[in-house]
């Protein structure tokens, strides 16, 4: 049996979100800001900028309900990470191969092997 | 998990710890609402970057109330939404001396593939049917190799998440 396939479209999305935010955060992090400072260049800063915005509020809902998904904790510095790392240049790639090994490997099995967990013994 | 106390459960986000997170949950909230504020002023000002913000920042803290509500949910409804099922030890696999959470039972919930995802060896040593020595003895190791597995079980159990606000 497959994995949930709700659950496999919320993590393709958290993924593609992760990873397009991360990009377009590198791009106005190490190429817009610099241009602003020293060239006096808005043009980066203003349509990346803004494009990261969007992106960002994107990623945190679509980040919690996977957080939710494989449930996680909701205050937990997990989620929190996870939710935060939009904002962080680079985090985002790290995040989402920590999430993957620690929560989402493990639901999507779990989801595969639903709906009954058999145990061995039942008295 | 051990049954839930008669008493409302509520009173927990009494705490001093939780009246903390409370009024930060408001301060992040107002922040958000007066950071859009400002963005709005700016914008208003000529700054044409700043009406990307102006709607931003409301969202987040529509979100952090969201999040904040979540929270308070999963606090008082730990199991919200997990699907869990029990497995009832034999006797000979639960603790002696009582000092287990819960000595009838272990939760098990995401960790389920890793205690058992099969049928044991014999079936009639469970059910209890062979009487001869041999199955006795049978018994005596499937029971202290489950006992093994749900102190395994409840160690995992815990492992990488964290519990919480308390």
């Amino acid at each position: 049996m497959g994995a949930d396939p709700r659950l496999a479209m919320v993590v393709r999305a958290y993924r593609v979100l992760a990873y397009v935010t991360g990009t377009v955060l590198i791009i106005l992090c190490f190429v817009g800001i610099p241009l602003q400072v020293f060239a006096g260049n808005l043009i980066i800063v203003r349509y990346v900028g803004t494009a990261h915005g969007i992106l960002y509020i994107c990623y945190v809902i679509v980040a919690f309900v996977m957080t939710r998904m494989v449930r996680m904790k909701v205050a937990s510095p997990g989620t929190v990470i996870v939710l935060l790392a939009g904002t962080v240049p680079v985090l985002t790639f790290i995040v989402e191969r920590w999430v993957t090994r620690t929560y989402i490997n493990r639901a999507l099995a779990a989801s595969a092997n639903s709906p009954a967990p058999s145990p061995a013994v039942r008295r | 998990m051990t049954d839930a106390p008669a008493t409302p459960h509520w009173r927990i986000l009494l705490t001093p710890r939780w009246l903390g997170w409370h009024l930060f949950a408001a301060a992040a909230v107002a922040g958000m609402g007066w950071l859009g504020d400002w963005q709005f002023r700016r914008a208003m000002a000529g700054n044409t970057l700043s009406w990307a913000y102006t709607f931003e920042w409301p969202i987040f803290a529509i979100f952090g109330i969201v999040f904040w509500v979540k929270t308070i949910r999963d606090e008082l409804h730990p199991a919200d939404g997990a699907k869990t099922s029990e497995v009832v030890l034999p006797a000979a696999a639960r603790p002696a001396d009582g000092t287990g959470a819960d000595p009838d039972s272990v939760q098990v919930g995401q960790t389920a593939e890793l205690a058992w995802n099969g049928s044991p060896t014999d079936p009639a040593a469970i059910d209890g049917r062979g009487g001869s020595a041999a199955d006795g003895q049978e018994e005596r190791e499937l029971a202290e190799y489950n006992a093994y597995l749900a102190k395994l079980s409840r160690e995992v159990k815990g492992h990488g998440r964290w519990h919480g606000l308390r």
